[in-house]
């Protein structure tokens, strides 16, 4: 295990040899745990907000720092992350989120974790620290890759008031549908009326069970902890496809039908072979490594010529 | 009989009328929106099909010879310049609408299909594609994907970028790839935001998935009239700090209020040194309620007059004055540089007294226009161009700012791209390892480096940024591949 | 976008044509407005792309004959000077260029034959009349001749309209007197739809307008004049000045394309002796609709319901910037619904002899109107130019979708006489 602390020793890490799988806080074994013959590089030891400009909106962080921590910070003027990052409760880490590229149901409304970069500053493969994107609004456009090392954050606008409700259509109670409203606390409540009666009913949720209910969310609570979790891409019309496939797991759909989120007692291999007939993709965070990529894969060409330069020794491992 | 072994083998592909090889055909393509560039292209292929666009860069990869795809050729930065001796693919007949799924909320198009006609195409179902630039009459989605275009209703949806969902494409050396998938989500490294805003560099775009979004309920556009500019700098700050994020918050100073008004008669109060555009839109209920709050926030700024649309038609006036701001500055001089960069929000009134006294300094004028919300500036230099000496002052004084920007903490550009007009200025943005790895990604997606030659970077040489690096601007002129007027 | 154009070199209006490149900062905002554009989709077939060749070619850059076709293949529409927000001034462009170059040009003989046979004809009405009657005898032979001719016929009516009695020197008002005006009468109009004429009288009379038809008048020469006839046009042009009084509160005309034609004589006679009264003539041109609805008219009694689109006549829309008076005059007639066409600002394919010179386009031009037309479900189009009515006439006939095409006088008069429209 090599747990840097300064950029310096990490590009020295990198430099050394070897195959390294970053990691952060560990929240999502799946894509943290090593396979044999790689070595485990343990980010936490860079951490820490390095600027944070409330009236910009943005703040930039070292990626071993845990975006709980970077939450509170923000709280205290009124400002939060509307993607909702994932497990961060658990301890998640700014840069495995975005390594992961995994976004909560806000991101629905306010975009995914990506459309929050403005800028990323990396240690590439090589062992060079190099730098893409802006720290303004708009931008020169800049992808984010696994190898992140530092990042700035947009954070959108301030939490006026937060309402939700539940809503159970009355149809075969088989499923539940959960709509979060945000927004002026004058125009909450007429909003809210308005989509009861577009769905024929459904309760009010507030406080804390409303903050339990999203937390519950966002932390994947209601996953089996052995049981593997992982993201799939879908849309709307593809609920139902992914819906035949799976009698024995929990499924929940996020971000108005576009993410499905699988907990399944059945093995990688199985689910990888079912997303395939089905021509879906998925990323697996909870359970065995070696299994981070289910399902098909598009833009592979594109894929394999970043990554040759980015990595062309292959130092990174995938898990 | 051309000799061009090329335009032989593209002769096979193209019948008679989109094979165009004769001086009278090739010459109205030699430039784009940024008319002080011009280049004639060997040939322009007037491509009908995918099929063809695909043989076309396959064989352009074989014979090594340069391409650069065009659309309206609306580019603000140079960026559909042909290359000289290379060949210019035309997109404008790949304008199929391949697919229109308005449950899933997605349009699949072709290159060539015209940013307006996917939110015309769709709008019977109340939906649309938000991303507008000011040019979204006409500027093709192809063009959009290429550049990242933004528009004023950026500020709150974002970019082309955060708005394609998928890309069928042809890289430089005629591999096909399919990126991305029709879900918002994705899995693995996000290859759909690595192409778009590529400048055309990493190849064409075929088929674009673009979601679509419901149509806002109900608009809600203020305008208000300042007697200061700086005054107006101000109120988007209040704005953005009283919590609200409203779909477009746009200012215009005096000159490019006169040009607007001179073009299109939006009638913008009398008398105003900066008019702010603020819209709200949404939800009934919500819009209501944000306009509250906003009304306050507009009267604490120091307006001298506030106005509301009163309805569409009057909000299409309101945009229609903005939206024609660049191209109505040709009323008030015969020639001017759109200039493109962004600044912190926080610090939008330092840059403007900046700007102001850079214009006083090089006494040449400066209309500003701007995306307030996002600080994104958009002064245009005002210059008469057979003045000698007059072009290249102007330059200067348009080098100066995109440098101040950088100071600040901005960008050198915002959304019109680097193109060719601001090629000398990435490494000033960038450090040298950056711009050696976008480079190193450049030859990774194109070998040859055919697609868009001379284009984002300080050289149009095969052998990389370093042997242009603080040579100054456009190089190319001196290696005789671009020429000016 | 910067020139070298050698101005005291390319004819009077060399300064004219200069600042309209000058003007013109290549942002392409007139391109989706262009229906050559729109149907080709290539530049140099586009107002930006013309302008650059126009340029290139009187600075040398090119020859004239390499920008020619592209430069022909322009209907004159002017929708691109609607939709340019720089200010390009494009017909100052264009007609001063088309004159320079048209005595420079090689034509084929047919199409000489059928560009003489056009202006040879069109302009008197007797003439028009003869030919009309010759050209339906050839119909049969049609796939014998070359396109031009061939598109010639198609226009054709199956059957011309009764030659209706001659227009009188003076219409009376009706009532009191509330304006004096001299009508143009025109020429094709005349023949093709004589009825639009007695229409506009009754109107004008049933607004209090006194009307007089100024004897020794001839066609206006707009037809010469954007097609590069600037003498031929000079020579039409000059018997109007003799020919029109000074006393009357407006010279009007009913035809879109003859008051566009008339509103630039200042321009036509630049740096020629009648330069002053060829703009003051052009001063006092109204199209019709737009002096009655500066006027003011009484409105028609109450009549059946209908839906009809309005059709934006180029000449009308885009040269002469008149598109609310037409709809102003409609919207007065109890029970008329008045619905807009969609891509309105496009050209129908008429463009004076353009369905002659470039038949096809015009043809892929008129089908995509007539499309436009179908999809507003309406009963009946208005426009207020006879080469649209043709047009349109003749392209829905092609979709196998006819329905009346009308003047908006003549719908006027319709709902004052009662008649179901």
């Amino acid at each position: 295990m090599l747990r840097p602390t300064t950029i310096e020793d990490l590009q020295a890490a990198v430099r050394e040899g070897g195959r390294l799988l970053p990691r952060g806080g560990g929240t999502k074994p799946a894509l943290s745990t090593p396979t044999e013959g790689v070595t485990p590089l343990d980010l936490s030891g860079l951490s820490g907000v390095l600027e944070y400009n409330p009236g910009e909106f943005t703040f930039t962080a070292l990626a071993g720092t845990r975006v709980a921590e970077v939450q509170a910070l923000l709280d205290s003027h009124g400002q939060y992350l509307p993607f909702d990052p994932p497990l961060a409760d658990r301890g998640a880490t700014l840069g495995g989120t975005v390594a992961a590229g995994v976004s909560g149901p806000g991101r629905y409304r306010y975009g995914g974790v990506r459309d929050f970069i403005l800028g990323v500053r990396m240690v590439d493969g090589n062992g060079d620290v190099v730098y893409g994107g802006g720290k303004v609004v708009v931008q020169l456009h800049c992808a984010a890759l696994q190898e992140t090392m530092q990042a700035l954050y947009r954070v959108y606008t301030a939490r006026l008031d937060v309402d939700a409700l539940d809503l159970a259509p009355e149809t075969d109670g088989s499923a539940t549908l959960w709509v979060r409203l945000g927004g002026l606390p004058d125009a909450l409540p007429a909003r809210a009326e308005r989509i009861r009666a577009m769905l024929g009913g459904g309760d009010n949720v507030t406080g804390e069970r409303e903050a339990w209910l999203w937390r519950e969310a966002r932390d994947f609570a209601w996953a089996q902890p052995d049981w593997i979790l992982v993201k799939v891409p879908v849309t709307p019309k593809r609920i139902a496809s992914v819906e035949t496939l799976h009698a024995t797991s929990l499924r929940r759909y996020s971000a108005a039908g576009n993410v499905a989120w699988i907990a399944s007692p059945e093995s990688p291999q199985s689910l990888d072979g079912h997303l395939s007939s089905v021509g879906l993709s998925g990323l697996m965070l909870f359970g065995p490594p070696g299994h981070a990529r289910l399902g098909i894969r598009t833009g592979q060409a594109v894929e394999r010529r970043v990554k040759e330069v980015f990595d062309p020794q292959n130092r990174f491992s995938e898990t | 009989m051309n000799p061009h072994p090329l335009i032989e083998s593209l002769a096979g592909i193209y019948p008679e009328g989109r094979l165009l090889i004769h001086p009278g055909e090739l010459a109205s393509f030699e430039s784009d929106g940024l008319t002080s560039y011009r280049t004639r292209p060997a040939a322009v292929v007037i491509a009908e099909t995918q099929g063809e666009v695909i043989e076309t860069v396959t064989l352009c990869h074989q014979h090594g010879v340069p391409f650069v795809a065009r659309g309206s050729g609306t580019s603000l930065s140079g960026g559909s310049v042909p290359v000289k001796d290379g060949i210019v693919i035309a997109l404008n007949r790949l304008t199929r609408i391949v697919r229109l799924d308005l449950t899933e909320r997605i349009a699949v198009v072709e290159p060539g299909v015209i940013n307006l006609d996917v939110s015309k195409a769709s709008a019977a179902s109340g939906l649309y594609y938000a991303p507008d630039p000011s040019s979204q009459q006409i500027c093709t989605i192809g063009g959009n994907v290429a550049f990242n275009s933004g528009g004023a209703h950026c500020l709150k949806y974002g970019m082309t970028s955060n708005h394609v969902l998928a890309l069928k494409a042809v890289l430089p050396d005629g591999e096909v790839v399919q990126l991305g998938s029709e879900s918002v989500e994705g899995v693995g490294p996000d290859l759909v935001g690595l192409f778009v805003g590529s400048e055309g560099l990493f190849g064409i775009a075929l088929e674009i998935t673009l979601r679509l979004l419901p149509r806002p309920e109900q608009y809600q556009t203020v305008l208000a009239a300042y007697h200061s500019l700086e005054a107006a700098g101000n109120a988007v700050a209040s704005v953005v700090a009283s919590g609200l994020l409203p779909g477009a918050i746009e200012i215009m100073d005096r000159l490019a209020i006169q040009a607007a008004e001179a073009a299109v008669h939006p009638n913008y109060p009398k008398g105003a040194e900066a008019v702010l555009i603020v819209e709200l839109e949404g939800e009934a209920e919500q819009v209501a309620e944000e306009y509250k709050r906003l009304e306050v926030v507009i009267r604490d700024s120091g307006a001298y007059e506030v106005r509301l649309a009163q309805d569409e038609a009057d909000r299409q006036r309101i945009w229609k004055g903005r939206k024609s701001a660049f191209s109505a500055v040709g009323r008030l001089s015969p020639d001017f540089i759109v200039q493109d960069g962004v600044v912190p929000r926080s610090r939008l009134g330092e840059t403007l007294a900046e700007i102001k006294r850079l214009s006083q300094q090089y006494n040449i004028r400066v209309a500003n226009v701007f995306h307030a919300g996002d600080g994104n500036l958009h002064p245009l230099i005002l210059y008469d161009g057979r003045e000698a000496g007059a072009h290249e002052r102007a330059e200067k004084l348009a080098g100066e700012i995109i440098r101040l920007c950088i100071r600040l903490g901005g960008s050198i550009t915002g959304e019109h791209g680097v193109g060719l007009e601001k090629r000398g200025y990435l490494p000033e943005m960038y450090g040298e390892a950056d711009v050696d790895l976008m480079w190193k990604l450049r030859c990774a997606m194109d070998p040859k480096q055919i697609a868009n030659r001379g284009k984002m970077f300080p050289s149009g040489a095969s052998d990389g940024p370093q042997a242009a690096r603080a040579t100054g601007l456009h190089p190319l002129e001196r290696e005789g591949i671009i020429s000016r007027e | 976008m910067q020139h070298t154009i050698p101005v005291d070199r390319v004819g009077p209006a060399g300064e004219e044509m200069a600042r309209a490149v000058e003007k013109c900062v290549h942002c392409g905002f007139c391109l989706p407005t262009c229906p050559t554009y729109v149907t080709l989709g290539q530049e140099m077939d586009s107002p930006r792309g013309r302008i650059f060749l126009m340029k290139s070619a009187l600075e040398g850059g090119l020859t004239v004959e390499d920008a020619l076709p592209f430069v022909d293949r322009c209907l004159g529409c002017m929708a691109c000077v609607t939709a340019c927000p720089s200010g390009v001034q494009y017909a100052e462009l264009l007609t001063p260029y088309r004159a320079r170059t048209e005595k420079s040009r090689p034509r084929s003989f047919t199409e000489r034959l059928a560009r003489t046979l056009a202006r040879e004809t069109l302009p008197y009405p007797g003439r028009l009349r003869l030919a009309a009657t010759t050209g339906r005898l050839a119909a049969p032979f049609r796939r014998f001749l070359p396109a031009s001719l061939s598109a010639m016929l198609s226009l054709l009516p199956d059957e011309l309209p009764p030659a209706t009695k001659p227009l009188p020197r003076t219409y009376p008002a009706e009532g009191q007197r509330r304006a004096r005006v001299a009508l143009l009468a025109g020429c094709a109009q005349q023949v093709l739809a004589p009825e639009i004429n007695w229409a506009t009288l009754r109107v004008l009379a049933r607004n209090g307008v006194e009307v007089v038809i100024p004897d020794g008048q001839g066609c206006c020469g707009s037809l010469m004049m954007h097609t590069g006839d600037g003498d031929g046009a000079r020579d039409l042009a000059r018997k109007n000045l003799r020919a029109f009084p000074k006393d009357v509160d407006a010279i009007v005309t009913n035809a879109a394309g003859c008051g566009s034609g008339m509103k630039e004589y200042g321009l036509l006679f630049k740096r020629q002796p009648e330069e002053a009264e060829g703009r003051a003539f052009a001063a006092r041109v109204r199209d019709v609709s737009e002096f009655l609805a500066e006027l003011g008219i009484e409105s028609p009694p109450v009549s059946a319901p209908i839906a009809v689109a309005y059709h934006d006549a180029c000449h009308l829309a885009h040269a002469q910037r008149v598109t609310e008076a037409p709809r102003q005059l409609l919207r007065r007639i109890p029970g008329l619904t008045l619905l807009e066409i969609s891509e309105g600002e496009l050209c129908c394919g008429s463009a004076g002899t353009y369905n002659i010179e470039q038949p096809a386009l015009a043809e892929a031009i008129g089908r995509r109107k007539a499309q436009n037309i179908l999809r507003t479900d309406a009963a009946m189009v208005v426009t207020g130019n006879i080469g649209c009515i043709v047009q349109i006439r003749a392209s829905l006939g092609r979709l196998n979708k006819p329905m009346p095409v009308l003047h908006t006088m003549e719908v006027l008069d319709r709902a004052y006489r009662g008649m179901e429209n």
